[in-house]
């Protein structure tokens, strides 16, 4: 009987740190903010919150593929759909919801097989090539459109008055839940631990290391559509300018959720935690009358959360066993893989 | 060793992935170069070098730090952010009664102790480090924010005189012993040059290739990780802050998201000079041709009336060919 539970609690070590931000946090807004939990403050909270939660499960099965692989061209790559979904589908007359769905997630899968294929076949490390996707489409988005504007179909903006909680963006959450939830029951996801934890190790098993690599990113693209559709909603409008700071938001999320950048460990669960707790950290501090320098206090904020549960994750990872596999995979490539490179030519 | 050592004349030794780097960049550089003055009206003329050669070497300065954290595996991301917050707290301490020199050094410090802070916090996730430096990066550049805002109502932005020599250093306007050439250019080329000297040449600097190279060995030859760790991350953070100062110097006023275009682009310039991000491989000669060769690009493509928009679609698909030509990741079955 107590076996089971032990052996989930410890396979769900790393979410332990996140769970307990994210209780603390309610704590204090329930005290401080007593109109978040009422319905049109939840309704509000999940619109607001929708695009972060998609954004940072999206990068999650990419970073558990390991090699590093954080995907810093997430927050441009949500741009790309948002202002290509108001300028060219608007204006071609496509705004039926299915059509606007199927346009999102295929953009997205797209631009996730484009990384996938540079880093697979051309064997770029995946955060060059995300950082080279990044400036790509931080540029495109401009172009294609300049400023903020351009309206979205009217069904979507329709999302943006958030008056009730049972509504359509729920619906999309609990669709990417459902999706991220069927994911982790297949065989690919237990392939996709083992090569983001030892990729030597899968590739001697006669894992396809590429094949998981691929369907990761392709996971990634699907997620990457459905928190386009939710940041359209929200803001009702394009802004080709949100790139950076989406980026630099669903890193943070994803870390604070206990996804070790080392890759085979952690979750979307802990994702949706990290980001859910940044957007508590930001609701809470609102309550206070921080006046002039209440932005600063917030991104002040976020490092030091940032900072003190890594630190946390270390202390909680050291237990048994766990955190020093998990110090040696992350040291180990990095070391052999120059060491390899410099013998080659 | 010897085959591969600093001094080597080996006729291998130029196919180094690090040395082929170095080559296609200058030939790059060259190219751009060409097509810069065949293309661009002007592009020769000595206005537009001394601006692209002081806007290089703020990058330039900027990079070092970036250099140094790649050449042992990791990534310092609070580099833009310290130069944001060296900018605005710089300006205010000017504001204050404080020697001028007095605030200078007082920065560099604060610049010293975030590196340090980013190594000690960092050194046990190495693989996440990139992470910490991140959030040490936004909790500095909040605080100061809060710090030059309290008794201030403008947010972000902070006033005051900066002193004419500080601007002389760093204002496109500056001479150097009466020549029409901003002194920042001359530092960054003397600072260039202890840099590789340092790098390529002293025990110290080989120390920070053979941790990146392989840490078991090194450990085994009785180099100690934590220190190399610690002296790259300071050296970034030292770096970073007096870009920063510098860069105050240029504009005359403080702003804070003066630093924000070095998030990426110190990577760019580390990247496109041929510095591979996994450590052991590069040096900062590589990373100087890699600065040129953005900041060149830079002029060229704004010559030809491409705005910031286009030039980073330019930049980012300038990486990938750099990048697959030099730096691939070997092959799984290689490492077995």
């Amino acid at each position: 009987m107590n076996a089971p539970v032990w052996s989930a609690l410890r396979e769900h070590r790393h979410l332990l740190v996140p769970a307990a931000l994210v209780a603390i946090l309610l704590a204090v807004a329930a005290v401080r903010v007593p109109q978040l939990f009422t319905g049109s403050g939840l309704a509000g909270a999940v619109l607001v919150a929708a695009p972060l939660i998609l954004a940072a499960m999206a990068i999650t099965p990419i970073a558990l593929a390991g090699r590093g692989g954080v995907d810093l061209s997430i927050g441009p790559a949500i741009g790309f759909v948002n202002v290509t979904l108001v300028t060219w589908l608007v204006s071609l007359g496509v705004e039926h919801p299915l059509a606007v769905f199927a346009y999102a997630v295929l953009a997205g899968c797209l631009w996730q097989a484009a990384l996938a294929a540079l880093i697979v076949y051309v064997r770029i490390s995946p955060i060059i090539a995300s950082l080279a996707g990044f400036m790509i489409l931080q540029g495109v988005n401009l172009v294609i459109l300049p400023r903020p504007g351009g309206i979205a179909p009217d069904w979507l903006s329709d999302w943006g008055y958030g008056t009730t909680l049972f509504g359509p963006v729920l619906g999309v959450l609990i669709a990417a839940f459902v999706l991220w939830f069927g994911f982790t029951r297949t065989a690919l996801f237990a392939h996709l631990q083992l090569v983001g934890a030892d990729e030597r190790t899968a590739y001697t098993a006669g894992i396809d290391v590429n094949a998981v690599r691929f369907a990761a990113h392709l996971v990634a693209g699907v997620l990457l559509g459905l928190a386009a559709i939710c940041q359209t909603g929200l803001i009702g409008s394009g802004d080709p300018s949100q790139g950076n700071t989406l980026t630099l938001q669903a890193i943070t999320a994803l870390v604070l959720g206990g996804t070790s950048l080392a890759g085979g460990r952690g979750g979307a669960s802990g994702s949706v935690l990290g980001a859910i707790a940044m957007y508590l950290v930001f609701v809470v501090l609102s309550s206070f009358n921080f006046g002039a320098v209440s932005g600063f206090m917030t991104q002040m904020s976020y490092g030091l959360i940032l900072v003190l549960s890594l630190l946390l994750s270390l202390v909680v990872g050291r237990g048994r066993g766990r955190g020093a596999d998990s110090a040696s995979v992350s040291r180990t490539p990095r070391s052999a893989v120059p060491n390899v490179a410099g013998a080659a030519p | 060793m010897k085959a591969f050592g600093p001094g080597s004349r080996s006729r291998r030794a130029i196919l180094l992935p690090e040395r082929r780097g170095v080559l296609l960049g200058a030939l790059l550089l060259l190219t751009l170069c060409a097509a810069g003055t065949v293309l661009v009206e002007g592009f020769a003329s000595a206005n537009n070098l001394r601006s692209v050669l002081l806007l290089a070497a703020f990058l330039g300065l900027a990079a070092l730090g970036q250099t140094a954290v790649a050449l042992v595996g990791a990534l310092d991301l609070s580099i833009p952010f310290v130069i944001g917050a060296s900018n605005i707290l710089l300006a205010w301490l000017f504001a204050t009664e404080l020697p001028a020199l007095v605030c200078i050094g007082l920065i560099a410090l604060l610049g010293a102790a975030i590196g340090a802070l980013n190594a000690v916090l960092g050194y046990r996730l190495q693989g996440q480090s990139l992470i910490v430096t991140l959030g040490v990066g936004f909790a500095v550049v909040g605080a100061a924010q809060i710090f030059t805002t309290l008794g201030s109502e403008y947010s972000g932005t902070v006033f005051s005189q900066v002193p004419a020599w500080f601007a002389n250093l760093a204002s496109i306007s500056g001479r150097t012993f009466g020549l029409p050439l901003p002194p920042l250019v001359l530092i960054w080329a003397l600072v260039a040059c202890s840099a590789i000297f340092v790098i390529n040449r002293t025990r110290r600097g080989r120390e920070i290739h053979a941790i990146g190279g392989n840490r078991a060995a090194a450990a085994r030859l009785s180099i100690s990780e934590f220190r190399v760790w610690l002296s790259v991350h300071v050296l970034s953070g030292l770096m970073a802050a007096f870009t920063g100062m510098l860069l105050l110097g240029f504009s005359g006023g403080g702003f804070v998201g003066v630093g924000d275009a070095y998030l990426f682009t110190t990577v760019a310039a580390v990247v496109v000079g041929g510095t591979s991000l996994l450590g052991g491989h590069g040096g900062y000669g590589a990373t100087v041709i890699g600065v040129l060769v953005l900041q060149v690009l830079t002029s060229l493509l704004v010559g030809l009336g491409l705005d910031y928009a286009a030039q980073q679609t330019v930049f980012g698909l300038l990486i990938l060919p750099m990048v697959a030509l030099y730096a691939r990741t070997p092959h799984v079955r290689t490492q077995i």
